[in-house]
């Protein structure tokens, strides 16, 4: 292991220069630390068969720990030094020619959109190392698949060309196919195959659009993203592009009733598969909504953003519903994944600077908290080795502590307040049902429906815990396993992902004042699109009145406190 | 030097930094911390009354005459709109920190000697301090976003100290079923939050009346739509403070430990509900039809409670549902726009009904030396009688109880009741009506109680009762077996419990005996401190003349009670079981199963949901999955193609997608 600590001032520097030709680093600023990030673990992965490991996985995993760490390192430098929270814009920006005649560069940056999702990227992968500790089948291929996987999803999220997009969204199918496929529970292939025909068949759309969307009106076609936000297009162009894409990303978030992947993908996988499926895998197509269909297509937005909320409602309480029924706690987990993804359609879709930013932070808090729960489902099969319920029963009163996480894990779920999911839900709801932008009967139903997906989710995960944990101890379970507690190992697992869920519920801003500008600049740019007039504000003019009002006069009696807080 | 209101913000921060302290100990070195019991006791009960301490410097300032402190920072920010957190510190919540930190620290030294012998000690100490951390930030909340957040924090306290001994099954059930009931009440509570926040921007309560009442006079917001998000708003106290039909929870979190019952569900969480509607009193005051919403809830709610108290055979129960009773008062006096005659109510209930459950557990503690740890059995009085006798101290404590929730002067419980009910008299008279027969059969069910476990003889030692009740619970003779085997550990009578037990029972009977009297009709030091205009305004329009007859009036229904109570339970000489039981089956079995609401909720909504949830299921992986699995076979166009796909050689098919991607990039590049 000393060895492999030994390989990586080289390996980076390697990376760096393979990604920056003849550009030497002039100051911290000028390094490349995007493309580091993305071509680091990638680079490091291809040397996985040189690492010396006896097969069982020991040095591999000191190996892809340490890589994965690595590239956290680099996100979190290029977040520090190459970052601005207050600019809306791109920074960080690298751009090389690649393709020139086909409009293909290699262009990278990160604004407020993407920043945050690159960040949990590489600290949810670096996790999934820790928490892939055990697999002793095929580790080389699977630390290679893994290391693979994270430079593939923050490529994605940092990349502003369209095509290179598309290219980095289906080449992060293949490892998560491949895990699947080799490390899955019993019906892994299936579970597989649904997967990337359910993926590639919705990314084929991304294709159509992107091709579109480059050749509009003639000239050198661009695929940068830049480029087609100058473009103007038609309504009838948007619609359809829009369409198209939504479906697409609809796939991936997933939207019902196009989520019948999700459930059988993380049901068959591994732990930290899961982990990265829950928690970064979805982001991306929340990511690319907001990217593509809001940033692009802002007029096809304001036509099709009701529908959005209503898909959003539906998530929420159709899956919800389902994971109430589900007796396997692997699905009820992931269906409950989707339930939370529900409000991140309907935060897209309000219109309010509030809501928008709801919805970025639900993707962050569900990244970490959905990565605790399945890491949770997870350790909790390595020692009940079953997923039914029904077989498990009074496991409390030998895993204390491992029930201690779960029901901080759960509650988190279940949005208590002092987690992240609260904030997020709260900002959605608060975003949503004062935005101008809906007509007032409208925002009631969706309101209240979506409110009833908080009545719900306590339903499933409570009665999820009462019958894991509470209750006589199941004769026949304890029996036939070994029921150990917690081992550190876990127990660090879930602390570091509780870290960031409590310090957001403590105090959002750590969090939202990162993307702030962005989604401001991005929601004025919605309300400009929305073409349709207001129309007469429903009642509550007081919102409407100049800031001072707005605020409870003693925010202004106590400047000091405020001053030092901010 | 800062003054106490300003540093209120300790409050509920120590408990909780306590509560962290101990609970990462626990997580991370669980052994060694669940050995350090009394040190680990020792430092949260510090903590805890350091909080109170803080909080007698807040009252004594208020007392004072020091106006309300309000501290707030910016939380969240989007837009133009910000989020506010903060604290604020004013007559009411000086009162209620008061309150809150002083029941909490004698419930902890009464815990510990009620879970001296508990594996989980340590676990439940950090639960309280975690609970008292989250109810005192709730009272110091500045707004109605800041309560919901402490609001659901308590409840997820509520949660965890139900399910406390989690190996139970009921209390399991019981503490999901607290959650889920109260999420109901949160439900109303958020949207009427987000409504209130709509029509005014405000998440403050003063602003929120004010620009509410603004916003209907200019139109802008409808008359039924202001009282619709009140009445969503008052859903939450509905629930948290166990009003009709919401109440469900309550008397099934008594499967709690009796110290969580005193101070959560008795003296303190479940008189948060009654806490908001008071703080929410800018805003519903000009609605009166919020304000008779709430008195009629309120009123069902007090004779629910008392009528089924009637009928329990558990000590916990029958308390409990005269817990809701109670509450049921209370919320009557915020209908009746009389918040003060509320918040007494409040404050001399959560004195006088935490003896009274401190006492209960005084009284379980010492059967289960008798009967075994067994709640079916230890909490049954069918099993005691004769207790005074081996435990006076418990036995007088509880008598107090008795006397002043029964509203004889100059005890606590007449003064605020019978404030109650004079206002109620007022405004809504046919309330009055039934709050004042209540008030006659509260007498009655909590004599009822006392003499049942108190006097006559002792029935604990009666096998035959014993495997009657066992067998009546669905706990076949296993349990009975179970007993026996330890039976040689068990006494042949219960004992006196120690003094960290009985020192709490007798430092909350004075201020259960003289609390009262600092709220007097005709000189309220209560009302003066919480709204001096309202109080001086009472003691001049105060006349004998008026008081006399309404308060002889409680005072004689009262001692009925009690007279039909000694006369049935204590002398014997009147057999209500064939009297009244007999002749009156229907009421009687309506009574005895809870107005059947228990078995509408499980019919209901619980197995409504149930089936709802399963249905969806099925169509989800029949319907949508179906269309889906069906889609794959018609592309594949055969089996054959399916059976490709499932032996695992689809990296093929992956590798044709890349085929084709590449060579459409080529073919775009060639022709660009």
């Amino acid at each position: 292991m000393f060895f492999d600590f030994a390989v990586f001032p080289a390996v980076a520097s390697l990376a760096a220069a393979s990604a920056a030709p003849g550009a030497a680093p002039a100051s911290a600023a000028d390094f490349p630390w995007l493309s580091a990030s993305i071509l680091f673990p990638i680079a490091a992965a291809l040397l996985i068969p040189f690492v010396p490991d006896k097969g069982d996985g020991k040095q591999v995993r000191w190996f892809a720990l340490g890589v994965s760490l690595i590239t956290f390192l680099l996100t979190v430098g290029g977040y520090l030094n190459g970052y601005d929270p207050s600019v809306e814009g791109l920074q960080l920006v690298e751009r090389w020619q690649w393709l020139p005649n086909l409009g293909l560069a290699w262009s990278v940056g990160a604004d407020g959109l993407s920043m945050p999702l690159i960040l949990l990227t590489s600290f949810i992968t670096s996790l999934a190392a820790l928490a892939a500790w055990p697999v002793s089948f095929k580790p080389r291929l699977f630390y290679f698949l893994l290391l693979a996987m994270d430079g593939g999803q923050i490529a994605v999220f940092a990349v502003q060309d369209m095509l290179l997009f598309f290219l980095a969204w289906e080449l992060e199918l293949l490892p998560v196919y491949l895990l699947l496929a080799i490390w899955g529970a019993k019906k892994r292939q299936y579970a597989a195959t649904k997967f990337i025909l359910y993926t590639a068949g919705g990314s084929v759309f991304i294709l159509l659009a992107a091709l579109a969307m480059a050749f509009y009106g003639g000239g050198t076609p661009s695929f940068e993203f830049t480029a087609l936000m100058a473009k103007e297009f038609p309504l009838k162009f948007q619609l359809l592009a829009y369409a198209g894409l939504l479906i697409a990303f609809g796939v991936k978030l997933p939207i019902v009733p196009l989520h019948t992947w999700l459930p059988d993908a993380h049901g068959e996988a591994t732990a930290p598969v899961h982990m990265l499926l829950a928690g970064i895998l979805l982001k991306m197509g929340g990511y690319a909504l907001l990217r593509f269909n809001v940033q692009l297509l802002p007029e096809a937005h304001a036509q099709f953003a009701p529908l959005l909320v209503v898909l959003g409602v539906v998530n929420i309480i159709y899956a919800a519903l389902t994971s109430f029924a589900q007796r396997n706690l692997k699905r009820k987990i992931a269906y409950s994944s989707i339930s939370h993804m529900g409000f991140v359609l309907i935060g897209i879709g309000s219109f309010s600077a509030l809501g928008t930013s709801g919805a970025m932070l639900q993707m962050v808090s569900h990244g970490l908290i959905g990565a605790s729960l399945f890491f949770l489902v997870g350790a909790t099969y390595d020692r009940t080795h079953t997923l039914q319920l029904d077989e498990m029963g009074g496991v409390g009163q030998k895993m204390r502590k491992m029930f201690a996480l779960w029901t901080i894990c759960s509650l988190a779920s279940l949005a208590l307040p002092g987690m992240s999911g609260f904030v997020s839900e709260l900002m959605v709801f608060v975003g949503f049902a004062t935005s101008e932008a809906y007509a007032l009967s409208f925002r009631i139903v969706m309101a209240v429906l979506a409110a009833v997906g908080v009545i719900l989710t306590p339903i499933y995960l409570l009665s999820m815990l009462r019958e894991i944990f509470f209750g006589k101890e199941n004769a026949e379970l304890a029996s036939h396993t070994h029921l150990v507690d917690a081992e550190p190992r876990e127990i660090y697992v879930i602390s570091c992902l509780l870290v960031p869920i409590i310090g957001i519920g403590l105090y959002p801003r750590l969090v939202t004042d990162s993307y702030r500008a962005s989604i401001e600049a991005l929601v004025q740019r919605e309300l400009t699109a929305l073409d349709r007039p207001l129309g007469n504000p429903p009642g509550g003019l007081i919102r409407r009145s100049p800031l001072g009002e707005l605020l409870p006069p003693a925010l202004l009696q106590a400047p000091a406190l405020t001053a030092a807080v901010a | 030097m800062p003054s106490a209101a300003e540093l209120a913000w300790l409050i509920p921060v120590l408990p909780l930094a306590g509560a962290c302290l101990v609970g990462l100990g626990l997580i991370s070195f669980n052994r060694t911390i669940n050995r350090l019991r009394k040190p680990v006791a020792l430092l949260l009960i510090t903590c805890v009354g350091a909080a109170a301490a803080l909080s007698y410097g807040v009252l004594a300032e208020q007392l004072a005459g020091a106006g309300p402190t309000e501290v707030l920072f910016n939380w969240a920010s989007a837009g133009s709109f910000n989020l506010q957190m903060g604290f604020r510190v004013d007559a009411l919540g000086a009162v209620m920190l008061s309150l809150v930190t002083t029941i909490a620290v004698l419930v902890m030294v009464y815990s510990d000697g009620y879970m001296a012998h508990d594996k989980g000690y340590v676990r439940f100490f950090t639960y309280l301090a975690l609970f008292s951390s989250s109810m005192l930030g709730l009272v110091i909340s500045p707004n109605l976003l800041e309560i919901y957040v402490f609001w659901e924090l308590v409840g997820m306290c509520s949660y965890l100290l139900v399910g406390f001994w989690y190996d139970r099954d009921g209390a399991a059930n019981a503490a999901q079923k607290a959650f889920v009931v109260n999420r109901v009440g949160d439900f109303g509570l958020l949207l009427g939050i987000l409504g209130l926040f709509w029509a005014t921007g405000s998440f403050g309560f003063e602003e929120i009346g004010a620009r509410l009442t603004e916003a209907v006079a200019a139109g802008s917001v409808s008359n039924g739509a202001a009282v619709l998000l009140c009445l969503l708003v008052f859903m939450g106290p509905m629930a948290k403070s166990a009003q009709f039909p919401l109440h469900v929870w309550l008397p099934d979190a008594m499967e709690g430990p009796t110290p969580i019952s005193a101070l959560i569900h008795a003296a303190t969480m479940v008189a948060a509900g009654v806490f908001l509607v008071a703080r929410l009193q800018p805003v519903y005051v000009p609605f009166p039809e919020v304000q008779t919403v709430i008195a009629v809830v309120g009123t069902i709610t007090l004779v629910l409670g008392a009528s089924i108290a009637l009928t329990q055979q558990d000590l916990k129960k029958g308390l409990a549902y005269s817990t809701v009773s109670q509450l049921g008062y209370m919320m009557l006096a915020m209908g009746c726009g009389a918040p003060v005659a509320g918040m007494f109510h409040l404050v001399t209930h959560a004195f006088f009904k935490a003896m009274l459950f401190l006492g209960s557990g005084s009284v379980i503690h010492a059967m289960e030396e008798v009967v075994g740890h067994e709640p079916v059995l230890a909490q049954d009085m069918r099993l005691m009688g004769g207790l005074r006798r081996y435990m006076p101290v418990t036995a007088t404590t509880f008598f107090i109880g008795c006397v002043a929730i029964s509203g004889i002067p100059p005890l606590a419980g007449f003064w605020s009741k019978d404030e109650i009910l004079g206002v109620a008299f007022g405004q809504f008279p046919l309330l009055w009506v039934a709050g004042f027969a209540t008030a006659g059969l509260t007498a009655f069910y909590m004599f009822r109680l006392y003499f049942l476990t108190f006097e006559g003889s002792f029935r604990g030692t009666d096998k035959a009762v014993q495997a009657q009740l066992l067998a009546a619970a669905g706990k076949g003779s296993g349990s009975a077996e179970h007993g026996d085997e330890h039976g040689h550990a068990h006494a042949e009578h219960p004992h006196e419990s120690g003094w960290q037990m009985a020192a709490p029972l007798v430092v909350l009977a004075v201020p259960s005996v003289l609390i009262g009297l600092l709220g007097t009709p005709w000189n309220s030091r209560f009302a003066a401190l919480l709204d001096p205009r309202e109080a001086a305004e009472a003691a001049e329009h105060f006349s004998w003349g008026e008081f006399l007859p309404l308060a002889g009036a409680s005072v004689g229904i009262s001692l009925l009670g009690i007279g039909v109570a000694v006369l049935a339970y204590a002398l014997h000489k009147l057999d209500l079981a064939t009297a009244v039981a007999g002749r009156f089956p229907a009421v009687n079995a309506f009574l005895a199963n809870k107005w059947y609401l228990d078995a509408i909720n499980e019919k209901l909504f619980v197995q409504g949901s149930r089936k709802l949830a399963r249905q969806v299921l099925e169509v989800d992986s029949k319907v949508v999955d179906g269309v889906v699995n069906l889609t794959g076979l018609v592309t594949l166009g055969s089996g054959e193609g399916l059976k490709y796909f499932e032996t695992g050689r689809a990296q093929f098919y992956a590798l044709i997608v890349f085929g084709g991607v590449i060579a459409l990039v080529v073919l775009f590049g060639v022709l660009g």
